[in-house]
C-alpha cells in the first residue's frame, strides 16, 4: 500500500486548531500563575523551622514528582469527585492537576535558588546589621527569584507540553482537536505532524530564550 | 571628655574558645585588648584562627567560652551553650570580607543606602547624599548606578568598604580583603584602607601581605594554634620577633634564604 500525503487539507481546519491552541495557552497560563505561587510557598515550607511542615511539603513534592501526570489527572478527574461528592468539570480537574504538578516542580526550583544565594550574603547582612525582615525581603528573596527565573521558564515549557495530556479527560485543547481531526479525516500523518509543529513553534523559541536569559542572569549574579 | 576614657580599651576580647565539633579547636583562650585609634594587623599560619577571630568579633560565629566588649560594654558572651549577642552594639562594627559580598541584584548606590535606610531609618535622599560623598572620596563616583558585576575586583572591594562606612562604624574589620584580587588591583584597595588609617579609624585586619601590614599597622599580633603568640609594634613582630614560632613564620613568608 502506498501512501499519498495531502497537506492541502490542513487549511480547512485552521480555525479549529487555533481554537484548540487558544484553550491550551489559556490553561497553561492559568496553571503557571497558580502553580508558581503554590511552588513558591512550598519552596519556603521546605526550609521551614518546623519539621512537620518540612515533612508535609517534602512528601507532597516527592509524590507529584514520582508519579505520572496522567495518573494524577485521572485520579483528580475520576476519584476526587467520589471522595468530595462533587462533580468536577474537565477544565477544573485539568487545572487542579496541572497546578499541583507545576507547584511541585517549581517548588524545587525555588528551593535550590534559595540555597544558592549562599552563606556569604547572609554574613554581609549580619555585618551590616540589617534587620531580619530586610535580610529576607531586600537581599535573599530578590536574588532567589532572579536565580529561579531561567529554570521556571523551563518548567513553563514543560507544562505547556504536558498540558496535551488533558485531552485524555476530554478537554478540547490543541491535542484533543488534532486527534479528532486526524480520526475523522483518516489523515494522521498530516494532521499530527501539523499539531507537533505548532507545539514546537511555540516551545522552541522559548527554550532558546531560556538559554540566553540564564547566561545573562548568571553573569549578573556571579558578583 | 575625661582622661580615663581615652585609655579605656575600645575592644576587649577575653578568653575566646571556639571549636568545630570535638576535635577541631580553632580558638583556645585568646585574649586581645585594643585601645582607641589602634590599627591591629593579625598575622599567622592558615588554620591558626585569624579569620575565625574576626568572624567572632563581628558576631558571625558561635563560641564555646569567652566574651567580647566594645567600649567597655560586653556584646558577645558565651553563656552555657548559647552565644548571646547584643545586636545594637554589634552594629557599631563594620566588616569587609575576602569575596566582596556585595548584593549583586542592587546597584552600587543601592548597596550603600540599604543598611542606613533599614537600620537607622535614614531618608533615601540623605543616605544617597552621603553615599555620593564616600564614592567620590574613593574615586568611584561614576559607578553609582553600575551593578557589582560590571566592576573590577578592586572596585568591588572599595565599594564594600564604602558600604561598611555608611554606618559610621567605631571599628572596622578587614578579613583578607586583598587575597582574592589580581595583583595589579591590590594597591587601589590598600590605598583606601591607608586613607582610613590616616583619618584615625580603628581597625583590625587579617592579611597575608606583610609589606602592607608594616605600612598600616600600629600593632601586630601573631596568632597560632588559637592563641596570641606574640603581640607588639610592627618593627618588633615583623622585624625582630622575640618568639621562636613568630621568627619561623616571618622567615617563611619573607622567603629569607641565604
Amino acid at each position: 500500500m502506498t501512501m499519498t500525503l495531502d497537506f492541502a487539507i490542513l487549511p480547512r481546519f485552521a480555525d479549529a486548531l487555533a481554537l484548540g491552541l487558544w484553550t491550551t495557552l489559556k490553561l497553561t497560563a492559568l496553571c503557571i500563575i497558580l502553580g508558581v505561587g503554590l511552588g513558591f510557598l512550598i519552596g519556603l515550607a521546605r526550609s521551614s523551622r518546623s519539621a512537620l511542615i518540612r515533612a508535609i511539603a517534602g512528601t507532597f513534592v516527592e509524590f507529584f514528582r514520582g508519579t505520572p501526570v496522567l495518573i494524577q489527572l485521572f485520579w483528580i478527574f475520576f476519584c476526587l469527585p467520589l471522595i468530595l461528592g462533587v462533580e468536577l468539570s474537565n477544565f477544573v480537574s485539568a487545572t487542579i492537576a496541572l497546578t499541583l504538578y507545576m507547584g511541585a516542580i517549581s517548588s524545587e526550583t525555588f528551593r535550590s535558588s534559595l540555597k544558592a544565594v549562599g552563606a556569604e550574603q547572609m554574613d554581609a547582612c549580619i555585618a551590616l546589621g540589617l534587620p531580619r525582615r530586610a535580610q529576607i525581603l531586600n537581599v535573599i528573596l530578590p536574588q532567589a527569584v532572579l536565580r529561579a527565573i531561567p529554570t521556571l521558564l523551563s518548567n513553563c515549557i514543560s507544562l505547556f507540553k504536558e498540558s496535551a495530556l488533558v485531552s485524555a479527560v476530554g478537554m478540547a485543547d490543541l491535542m484533543f482537536i488534532g486527534q479528532n481531526i486526524s480520526n475523522n479525516t483518516a489523515r494522521p500523518v498530516e494532521v499530527l505532524t501539523a499539531v507537533a509543529l505548532i507545539y514546537f513553534t511555540i516551545a522552541f523559541p522559548l527554550t532558546r530564550a531560556v538559554t540566553l536569559i540564564e547566561k545573562r542572569m548568571l553573569r549578573k549574579l556571579a558578583a | 571628655m575625661t582622661a580615663p576614657i581615652a585609655s579605656a580599651p575600645l575592644l576587649c576580647i577575653r578568653d575566646l574558645h571556639k571549636s568545630y565539633g570535638e576535635h577541631i579547636k580553632v580558638l583556645q583562650g585568646l585574649n586581645i585588648e585594643m585601645k582607641p585609634g589602634e590599627r591591629v594587623v593579625v598575622i599567622g599560619p592558615s588554620g591558626g584562627g585569624k579569620s575565625t577571630l574576626l568572624r567572632v568579633v563581628m558576631g558571625l560565629e558561635q563560641i564555646q567560652a569567652g566574651s567580647v566588649s566594645l567600649g567597655g560594654k560586653p556584646y558577645i558572651d558565651a553563656r552555657g551553650r548559647k552565644t548571646v549577642i547584643d545586636t545594637e552594639l554589634r552594629r557599631k562594627i563594620g566588616m569587609v570580607f575576602q569575596h566582596y559580598t556585595l548584593f549583586p541584584h542592587l546597584s552600587i548606590m543601592e548597596n550603600l543606602v540599604l543598611a542606613p535606610r533599614k537600620v537607622n531609618a535614614e531618608s533615601r535622599a540623605s543616605a544617597t547624599e552621603r553615599g555620593r560623598k564616600i564614592l567620590d572620596r574613593f574615586g568611584l563616583a561614576a559607578k553609582a548606578d553600575a551593578y557589582p558585576s560590571q566592576l573590577s575586583g578592586g572596585q568591588k572591594q572599595r565599594v564594600a568598604i564604602a558600604r561598611a562606612l555608611m554606618l559610621d562604624p567605631q571599628l572596622m574589620l578587614f578579613d583578607e580583603v586583598t587575597s582574592a584580587l589580581d595583583p595589579e588591583l591590590v594597591a587601589e584597595v590598600e590605598a583606601v584602607i591607608l586613607q582610613l588609617a590616616e583619618q584615625g579609624m580603628p581597625m583590625m585586619m587579617v592579611t597575608h601581605d606583610m609589606w602592607f601590614a608594616r605600612n598600616v599597622a600600629s600593632r601586630v599580633i601573631f596568632c597560632a594554634g588559637g592563641v596570641v603568640v606574640e603581640d607588639g609594634p610592627p618593627e618588633q613582630v615583623l622585624g625582630h620577633p622575640r618568639e621562636e614560632r613568630t621568627r619561623e613564620f616571618i622567615n617563611r613568608v619573607f622567603h629569607i634564604k641565604t
